[in-house]
C-alpha cells in the first residue's frame, strides 16, 4: 500500500531528510517506502530523499526501514534547496 | 474477537527440523531465567523467537510456559492484558494447576490489571516464563507503564523473555544495573562460522567448501534469514559455486536479492500464490481460497510449509499459518504497480472472509488496508457500540486516523458513536462540530422519509432512533465540562424527552448529569431524585459499577439532607448488589464501605466504622475509585478524633488534603475546611485561622450552596475564638450562623440545619439559656429519628449542659438521655491493643476491671459468683495475655491499652 506520508510539504515542521542505507535497493523500494526517488550509489548504498517529513512521519519511514530488515547508515536534514529542487 | 485467533496468539511454536544446536545462546538464556528480564533485541530475521523456543525446548522441564505473539491490535490496554491473561490461564492450564484469579480486564481500569495479573502470580506455586515475541508492535505508552509495573512487582517465581526489533522504553537502565536484565543482541545472534558450516553442510546437506561458507558469511553477516534463503537458492541448482560468486559480488540488498531468486525458482502457482497472500497476517486454506479465488491452499500450504518457504505454523493442527515477517514484508516489495492495485481487490475479499465469520476488528483492518473506505466505515459503524462496551476505545481512535474524515461525515450513527468514544476518553475537541453534523445527518433521514438521503448512509439502524438522544446527551457533557451549568441542564432534561424510555444508558447518564447539577446548586431533593433514576437506570442497562458511583452521590445527598438512615440503607443496598457480582469485586466497593463508615461513625458506632473503614482498605487498589484514598482519611481523620487518637486525627488530615483527587461531583465540602475543623476542635485556633485566610471565606459573604460547609466552619472558628477564655459572648458568630440557617432553611437541608441549630445554641447560650433551648430543640426534631450522636457529642461538656437542661425541662428527654449517655471517655477501638496476642474473653474482662479496684481476691470472686479456683485460673489467663506477672502490672497495662474503660456488650 503506498502510505501518504513523505510528498506532503507544506505541513507544518516539515523537512526534507536525506537517508542512506546498506545496499542497492530496487526502484520499486521507492514506491514501497513511500519516497519519490532513490539512488543507488558507487560505494554499495542506497540514498532515498524524503520530502515533506514531520517528526512522526520521519519515524514513522524509520521504522518501515527496520521492519524490512534494512541496515540505516545515516539520516540528516537536506538543506532546504533540495527540498525545492524536488518539488 | 474470537476464540480461535487469540489462541494463535498463544500457541508456543514448534522448532521444525533443520535448525542447529546454538549452545551458546541456550546456556546465555538459561541464565537469564535468573533475572526478571530477558530481552532478546534485534532486527527482523535474525531468529530471535527461533533461539528463545530452542531454548525451551532444551532444557529439563520446568515449569510452566505462557506465550504471547504480539500483533498491532495488543496496542489497546484492554487488549494487550486480556491476551497476557489469556496466555497465563493457557500456561497454568498446560501444567495442571488450577486457573488464576484475575479480573477480567474490561471490568477493570487499565492501571490496577497489571496489580492483580502480579497478586494472581504470586499464588501460583511452580515457576513461570511469560514469552512476549514481538514486543515492538507496542507503541501505547499505556501499555508500556503497565508492562513496567509488572516487571517491578513481578514475583521471583515468574521470568518475562521480549523478541523485539527494537529497545522498548521501559526501564532497562535500572534493570541492568540491579542485575536483572540478561540481553541478547544482534552480535549474539550472527551465526559464526561454525554455525554456518553446520548449517548449510550438515543440516541442508549442500556440501559447500570452506571458501564458499566464508563467502556466504560475509556476504550476509552471519543473518540467518539470508542464509537460510541462499540454502533455498542453491538447493538443486548445479552450478552452485557460480551462484555464490554472483551472490556476493553484487551490491544488492540481500533478503530482496535472495528472496527474487528464490521465487523465480519456485511454480508458477506457487509464486502467484506468494505474491497473493503475502499482505495476509495469518493464513490457513479456507481464507486464502476466499482470498486468491481458487481452491486447493491448504495443500498449497502444506507446500510451502514442507519447502521451508518461511511459513510458521500457528497450532498444533497446522490450520494456521504466518509468513516470517520480514520474509512476507519483502515479498509485497516485490509487487509491480499492477499487482499493487490487485491487492487491493484481494484485501477487500480477506475483510469480507473474515466480515461473514464475526471477526469484525480484522474485517475492519484489511478494509482499510484495502483502501476501501465505505465499507470499512460500515463495519465501524456496526462494531463501534459494542467494542465502548468493551472499552476499546483507543482501537476505534487508531482507526480514524486512517478514515477519511468524509466517511464518517455521511454516517451519522458513526459519527454519534465516535463522539461517545471522544466524550469517554475526555477528548472534548471537535465534539460539537462533530455533533452538529450527526445533527444535519439525522435532520435529512427523518426530511426524505422511507428512503435515505443522497449523501447519507446507516449500516446499524437499530441505533438510529437513538441519534437525537445521544447529542443531547454529549452536549449536556460538553456543557458541563465548560462549566455552563445551565446548559448541562438544559441538555440533559431534552435527552430525557428524546431518548426512548428504553434507552436506559442514554436516560440514566443524563439523570446523573441533572444530578450533578443539581446538587452543585444545592437543590438537593431534585438531585436525590435524578441520581436514583440514574442508579436504577444504570443497573437495568446493565452497567452494574457505575451504580456504585451513583450510589456514592446518593449517599452524600442525603447526608446533606440530614437523612442518615437513608444514606446507611443506600450503601447497605450497594454493598448488596456488589456481593451478588462474581469476582472480581467492582470497583466502588471500596468507596462504598467508606461512605458507610461515616454514617455509622456519626451514629456513634464508632467499632462498625472502623470494621468498614478496614474493609475498605483491604479490599485493594482495584476495588477502589480515584476518589476513595482521600474520602477514606477524611472518615479515618473523623473517627481516630472521636476515638481519642488526637494527633493521629491531624496527621491523617494532612494526607487527605494532599491526595484530593477531583471527580465530576461537586466539591461540597473541601477537605481543607474539614481540616480546620479538626483544628478548632483541638483548640488550635491560630492554625485554623491560617485556612480562613486561605480559603478567602468572610462573615460578611452572601451564602451559597457550595460554599456552605466552609462557611459553617468559619462559624465553628468564630464562635471558638469568641468562647475562649469563658469571657466571650459567642455573639461574633450569631449574624453568620443566622443567615446560614436561613439559607439552608430554603434549601430544606436538614443536616446543615441540625449543626447550624446546634452552633446557634451554643453560640447564645451566654445571652441566655431560653434562646440556646429553642435551637438546641429544633435540631434535636430532626436529628432524632435519624440517630445523629456524634454531631451533639463532639461539642463536648458546653454540649452535654445544654443537654442536661433538655432533660430536665422534659423537652426530648430519651433522646437527649441516649446523647448524654454518649459523652464521656471514648471507647476503645480494636486496633488500640494489636500488641495484644490473645483477646481476653468477656469474663476475664470482668476479672480485669476489678482487679482495678480495690476489692480482695476471695472478694471478686464472690462479686462475680465463681469459685476462688476459676478466679486464679482467669488471673492467671490475663497475666499470660498481658504478658505481666502481678496485680499492679497487669492494671497499669490494661490502662494502657483502654481495657478498663470498654462497656460490657
Amino acid at each position: 500500500m503506498n502510505t501518504p506520508t513523505a510528498g506532503q510539504s507544506g505541513r507544518p515542521e516539515a523537512e526534507t531528510y536525506e537517508l542512506r542505507l546498506r545496499g542497492h535497493l530496487d526502484s520499486r523500494w521507492a514506491a514501497r517506502l513511500a519516497v519519490p526517488d532513490l539512488t543507488r550509489e558507487s560505494d554499495g548504498t542506497t540514498t532515498l530523499v524524503a520530502v515533506g517529513l514531520d517528526q512522526a512521519a520521519l519515524h514513522g519511514l524509520l521504522q518501515r526501514i527496520r521492519d524490512l530488515g534494512l541496515t540505516l547508515i545515516s539520516v540528516s536534514r537536506a538543506p532546504a534547496a533540495s527540498d525545492d529542487a524536488s518539488k | 474477537m474470537s476464540g480461535s485467533l487469540i489462541a494463535t496468539k498463544l500457541f508456543v511454536p514448534k522448532l521444525r527440523a533443520g535448525v542447529i544446536d546454538r549452545g551458546r545462546l541456550n546456556e546465555r538464556l538459561q541464565r537469564g531465567g535468573t533475572a526478571r528480564l530477558t530481552l532478546v533485541s534485534a532486527p527482523a530475521g535474525f531468529g530471535k523467537t527461533t533461539a528463545v523456543v530452542a531454548w525451551l525446548q532444551s532444557r529439563p522441564p520446568a515449569g510452566a510456559v505462557a506465550w504471547l505473539s504480539l500483533d498491532g491490535t495488543d496496542n489497546q490496554p484492554t487488549v494487550f492484558w486480556a491476551h497476557v491473561i489469556a496466555a497465563f490461564q493457557d500456561a497454568v492450564a498446560r501444567v495442571g494447576a488450577p486457573p488464576l484469579d484475575i479480573p477480567e480486564p474490561s471490568e477493570q481500569p487499565d492501571n490496577v490489571v497489571p496489580g492483580a495479573i502480579v497478586n494472581a502470580l504470586a499464588a501460583l506455586p511452580g515457576s513461570l516464563e511469560l514469552v512476549l515475541d514481538d514486543y515492538h508492535v507496542i507503541e501505547q505508552p499505556e501499555v508500556h507503564s503497565g508492562v513496567t509495573f509488572l516487571l517491578e512487582h513481578l514475583p521471583p517465581n515468574i521470568h518475562v523473555v521480549m523478541t523485539t526489533r527494537a529497545d522498548p522504553p521501559l526501564p532497562l537502565a535500572r534493570l541492568r544495573a540491579q542485575r536483572e536484565l540478561v540481553e541478547i543482541r544482534a552480535a549474539d545472534l550472527r551465526f559464526t562460522a561454525d554455525e554456518i558450516t553446520a548449517y548449510l553442510n550438515d543440516v541442508t546437506g549442500l556440501g559447500l567448501s570452506a571458501a564458499d561458507v566464508a563467502a556466504l558469511g560475509d556476504r550476509t553477516e552471519g543473518w540467518i534469514a539470508a542464509l537460510q534463503l541462499a540454502a533455498l537458492s542453491m538447493e538443486g541448482r548445479e552450478d552452485v559455486a557460480g551462484f555464490i560468486a554472483e551472490f556476493a559480488g553484487t551490491d544488492r540488498y540481500v533478503f530482496d536479492y535472495l528472496v527474487e531468486e528464490v521465487l523465480q525458482r519456485q511454480p508458477e502457482t506457487v509464486r502467484e500464490f506468494l505474491l497473493e497472500t503475502c499482505f495476509l497476517d495469518r493464513l490457513s486454506g479456507p481464507l486464502c481460497d476466499a482470498v486468491t479465488g481458487r481452491s486447493g491452499s491448504r495443500e498449497t500450504l502444506d507446500v510451502l510449509y514442507r519447502a521451508n518457504l518461511f511459513l510458521v505454523p500457528l497450532d498444533e493442527r497446522c490450520e494456521w499459518y504466518r509468513y516470517h515477517h520480514l520474509f512476507a514484508d519483502v515479498l509485497e516489495t516485490q509487487l509491480d504497480a499492477a499487482a499493487r492495485d490487485r491487492l487491493r481487490a484481494l484485501r477487500r475479499r480477506a475483510s469480507d472472509w473474515y466480515e461473514v465469520r464475526g471477526e469484525r476488528t480484522e474485517a475492519v483492518r484489511h478494509a482499510l488496508a484495502a483502501e476501501d473506505f465505505e465499507r470499512a466505515a460500515e463495519l465501524i459503524e456496526l462494531a463501534i457500540f459494542g467494542m465502548q462496551r468493551m472499552r476499546q476505545e483507543l482501537t476505534i481512535r487508531t482507526w480514524m486516523g486512517t478514515l477519511p474524515d468524509a466517511a464518517v461525515r455521511r454516517r451519522p450513527v458513526l459519527g454519534i458513536g465516535l463522539a461517545g468514544v471522544l466524550a469517554s476518553v475526555g477528548e472534548f475537541e471537535g465534539l460539537e462540530e462533530r455533533l452538529r453534523e450527526v445533527e444535519r445527518g439525522f435532520a435529512a433521514i427523518t426530511a426524505a422519509g422511507d428512503t435515505m438521503p443522497e449523501g447519507i448512509a446507516v449500516a446499524d439502524l437499530a441505533q438510529l432512533p437513538r441519534v437525537p438522544g445521544l447529542v443531547e446527551l454529549y452536549r449536556a457533557a460538553l456543557s458541563q465540562v465548560r462549566g455552563d451549568m445551565a446548559a448541562g441542564v438544559r441538555h440533559a432534561e431534552r435527552v430525557l424527552e428524546l431518548a426512548s424510555t428504553d434507552d436506559h444508558l442514554a436516560r440514566a447518564a443524563a439523570a446523573s448529569l441533572l444530578g450533578i447539577a443539581y446538587w452543585s446548586e444545592g437543590k438537593l431533593e431534585l438531585a436525590r431524585a435524578r441520581w436514583t433514576e440514574g442508579r436504577d437506570g444504570l443497573m437495568r442497562a446493565g452497567h452494574v459499577a457505575d451504580t456504585l458511583g451513583a450510589s456514592i452521590a446518593l449517599g452524600d445527598i442525603n447526608l446533606a439532607l440530614g437523612r442518615l438512615r437513608e444514606a446507611a440503607h443506600i450503601f447497605e443496598y450497594a454493598l448488596e448488589v456488589s456481593a451478588a457480582q462474581r469476582s472480581p469485586v467492582l470497583r466502588g466497593t471500596a468507596d462504598i464501605h467508606t461512605g458507610l463508615a461515616l454514617v455509622l461513625r456519626e451514629q456513634n458506632d464508632l467499632e462498625a466504622a472502623r470494621r468498614h473503614l478496614l474493609a475498605s482498605a483491604e479490599l485493594g487498589e482495584g476495588a477502589r475509585l480515584p476518589q476513595n484514598p482521600y474520602r477514606w482519611r477524611v472518615a479515618d481523620a473523623l473517627l481516630r478524633q472521636d476515638e481519642g487518637d488526637l494527633d493521629g486525627a491531624r496527621a491523617v488530615i494532612e494526607t487527605a488534603v494532599r491526595m484530593y483527587a477531583a471527580d465530576m461531583f461537586p466539591n461540597v465540602r473541601p477537605v481543607a475546611a474539614t481540616r480546620a475543623r479538626i483544628l478548632v476542635a483541638q483548640g488550635r485556633l491560630d492554625e485554623a485561622a491560617r485556612w480562613r485566610r486561605d480559603a478567602g471565606v468572610g462573615p460578611d459573604d452572601a451564602p451559597s450552596f457550595m460554599r456552605e460547609y466552609e462557611h459553617i466552619t468559619l462559624a465553628r472558628l468564630l464562635l471558638a475564638e469568641d468562647l475562649k477564655g469563658g469571657g466571650g459572648t459567642g455573639a461574633r458568630a450569631l449574624p453568620l450562623l443566622r443567615r446560614l440557617l436561613e439559607a439552608a432553611q430554603v434549601g430544606r437541608r436538614n443536616g446543615s440545619i441540625i449543626e447550624l441549630s446546634i452552633l446557634l445554641a451554643l453560640a447564645s447560650r451566654p445571652a441566655g439559656i431560653e434562646e440556646a433551648l429553642k435551637h438546641l430543640a429544633r435540631a434535636l426534631s430532626l436529628a432524632a429519628p435519624e440517630g445523629y450522636v456524634r454531631t451533639f457529642v463532639d461539642e463536648g461538656p458546653s454540649m452535654e449542659a445544654l443537654l442536661k437542661a433538655v432533660v430536665k425541662r422534659q423537652i426530648d428527654a430519651e433522646y437527649a438521655n441516649r446523647l448524654l449517655a454518649a459523652f464521656g471517655p471514648a471507647q476503645p477501638k480494636p486496633r488500640m491493643h494489636p500488641e495484644l496476642i490473645e483477646a481476653l474473653s468477656e469474663r476475664e474482662l470482668d476479672v480485669l476491671r476489678l482487679l482495678g479496684s480495690d476489692l480482695g481476691g476471695p472478694e471478686i470472686a464472690r462479686e462475680l459468683a465463681i469459685s476462688e479456683n476459676t478466679m486464679r485460673t482467669h488471673t492467671k489467663n490475663i497475666y499470660e495475655k498481658l504478658g505481666v506477672n502481678s496485680r499492679r502490672a497487669a492494671v497499669s497495662r490494661a490502662e494502657e491499652l483502654q481495657l478498663m474503660t470498654r462497656r460490657k456488650a
